[in-house]
């Protein structure tokens, strides 16, 4: 299987661009789980060496996913290191609903309204979700919340209109420099597994003990939990955190 | 290695749970506190405490009614809240909520009906506008001795509210100011200081009892006590480095002067109080009250919109220290209109100044015929 851009552009000599979304498609979820049993389980592994922060993902989540304007269901955190008085260096960091494995937004919802789908995508079914923010507060990642249109929770679903349909997610078929590689965690032969076998991998958070599905290439270990240091944007109170020192 | 971190860009992200949350923790601890304040009269029959508990009942009921609606506003989708009773999620502490605060309720007003009955009665007796009205209140009898095991269940159910409120936002581990078994005990200790808070203010204002004020003051100094106690402790721990999440949590807060004035506000709504309520406590109710009350507000606040200030992943502190806009006060000013209406709506119909302890364990008596219309 390969669910990757590039392999993407890979069949392109083969079929028109029109019918790519069956080239991917023969790996789609419903095909994949049958007859040999085999059920795929979706995870994203960013290559954080080829991101280059240009939020051509976040624009085309939003145009995909028609996410309201006062939120995002990713995007990508820009951050300037300075080590030991070294140079800056420009760090980027994709961030999305990690669809744990041990989510933990899911056991604290009143109604069942947040579920595990077969293939490991963390989902809300809007029709039935209260709109209690419960899940908002309990997920590590800030990666949900509450859309103001529907008036329900909202979060990354990896697309799953898209992989149903044996496309990719918006943010990977967009993905300028190849860093977002979405595929089958359980195929031993796809691009993600083969990632995680030959790269050293980090994921956000490890003390949550979540076991996320989103896996990260060259991630510094300053940037793995809540980051400490000068925040980007804060209009309300400016002259208290310009100059603060986070611990004790 | 020193490594100097700058955000250059970052999502913020609002307070999911608005000020109608703090409402409903707020009223909801001070409406069970309260109501636990009154069952030594009226459950369990100590005469020296039927003052207190008059106003202790009082307080229990209003807060009681406010409090539910509050936390109906909080709902993005309030009218889909029957989905709570249909498909109950038993690993959601908010689930079972669902089923305990209507449990606390109707026993809560079942409560303060039986204590009420024989007030109800003898309004119904008379030859007045609103007699029928009492009769039929009184359901035809003024027997009030099931008030006793009306009193001790709802007493249960207002424990089963502390437990469940406290140990839904202790549960979110993603936040580290909330995740302390403190919490609940917090909850509970400031819940009683915002309760008595609020009954030295109705004591003041209605009763003016100076040996009412001197208990309720004594009784407000050893919440307060607790309450610092709490704190205290919850440092003590958080500076000691034996609990990681308490040190990430104090970690997440210490370098922001905003928290930095929390804390010594958070003190002097302590140290106030308590210093003249011990030093003045037969002439300084309204001012240790109205603290009280201040003080058991403030904790929550800055609980809830504090704490969803502090980023997850991201740097500095969100915006959401205060609501935005009048939608955000909206649900301060209007809680507190419903809480003063419902007040003024006791005081002028219900004989609260009657209630009196529970008969024995005597059957009901005989509806009499009481109806001269």
């Amino acid at each position: 299987m390969d669910t990757t851009r590039r392999g993407f552009f890979g069949a392109i000599g083969q079929v028109t661009i029109g019918a790519a979304a069956t080239v991917a498609g023969a790996t789609s979820a419903a095909e994949a789980a049958s007859e040999d049993g085999h059920v795929p389980h979706w995870g994203m592994v960013v290559d954080l060496r080829k991101c280059i922060g240009c939020q051509a993902c976040t624009v085309a989540c939003i145009m995909e996913n028609h996410v309201p304007e006062d939120a995002f269901r990713t995007h990508v955190s820009v951050y300037e290191l300075v080590k030991d008085g070294h140079d800056p260096a420009m760090v980027m960091l994709p961030r999305l609903c990690n669809h744990c494995d041990d989510p933990p937004c899911i056991p604290v919802c009143p109604v069942e309204a947040t579920f595990k789908a077969e293939n490991g995508e963390v989902l809300v079914d809007a029709d039935k979700c209260v709109g209690c923010a419960y899940c908002v507060q309990a997920c590590p990642y800030d990666a949900r919340f509450i859309n103001h249109e529907t008036q329900t929770a909202d979060k990354c679903t990896f697309c799953f209109h898209r992989t149903q349909s044996g496309l990719l997610p918006a943010c990977v078929e967009t993905c300028v420099g190849g860093a977002r590689n979405f595929g089958d965690l359980n195929d031993p032969g796809s691009e993600v597994a083969t990632l995680l076998r030959e790269n050293e991998v980090s994921v956000l958070r490890p003390e949550m003990h979540t076991n996320p599905n989103v896996y990260y290439i060259g991630l510094d270990d300053v940037l793995q939990g809540r980051v400490a240091g000068e925040a980007a944007y804060h209009p309300e109170m400016p002259a208290e955190v310009t100059h603060h020192g986070e611990g004790l | 290695m020193g490594v100097q971190v700058h955000e250059l860009v970052g999502a913020v992200h609002e307070a999911a749970w608005l000020p109608w949350a703090v409402q409903y923790f707020f009223l909801v601890a001070i409406s069970v506190t309260a109501l636990l304040l009154s069952l030594p009269a009226f459950a369990f029959g100590r005469e020296d405490m039927v003052a207190q508990g008059r106003l202790a009942l009082m307080t229990a009921v209003t807060t009681g009614i406010t409090a539910p609606i509050a936390l109906l506003a909080d709902l993005h989708q309030p009218f889909r809240f029957w989905e709570f009773f249909v498909y109950t999620h038993k690993t959601s502490w908010m689930a079972w909520g669902a089923w305990i605060v209507p449990s606390y309720v109707g026993l809560t007003l079942a409560f303060a009906w039986a204590v009420h009955r024989p007030g109800f009665a003898a309004l119904g007796r008379g030859e007045w506008r609103y007699a029928r009205l009492f009769r039929w209140l009184s359901l035809g009898g003024e027997s009030n001795a099931f008030a006793r095991p009306l009193g001790i269940a709802a007493g249960i159910a207002a424990i089963g509210i502390l437990t469940y409120t406290g140990t839904e936002v202790m549960v979110v581990r993603a936040r580290p100011l909330w995740n302390t078994p403190f919490l609940p005990l917090q909850f509970a200790a400031t819940g009683f200081v915002g309760a008595l808070g609020v009954m030295l203010v109705l004591e003041r204002s209605l009763i003016r009892n100076v040996a009412l004020e001197a208990r309720l003051n004594r009784l407000l100094a050893v919440a307060l006590a607790v309450v610092g106690a709490l704190g205290i402790a919850w440092y003590g721990v958080a500076i000691s480095g034996i609990s990681p999440r308490h040190t990430q949590a104090l970690a997440s807060v210490a370098g922001f002067p905003v928290w930095h004035r929390i804390v010594y506000w958070a003190g002097l709504a302590v140290a106030i109080p308590f210093a003249l309520a011990l030093l003045a406590p037969r002439r300084s109710g309204w001012i240790t009250g109205l603290i009280a009350i201040h003080a058991a507000w403030m904790f929550r606040w800055t609980v809830f919109m504090g704490g969803q200030a502090v980023p997850k992943v991201g740097s500095g502190l969100y915006d959401a220290m205060m609501p935005t806009g009048l939608t955000g006060l909206m649900g301060v000013i209007g809680t507190f209109g419903l809480w003063l209406f419902l007040f003024i709506a006791y005081t002028t119909f219900m004989p609260w100044d009657e209630a009196q302890l529970p008969e024995g364990d005597t059957p009901d008596t005989p509806a009499r015929p009481a109806r001269s219309v």
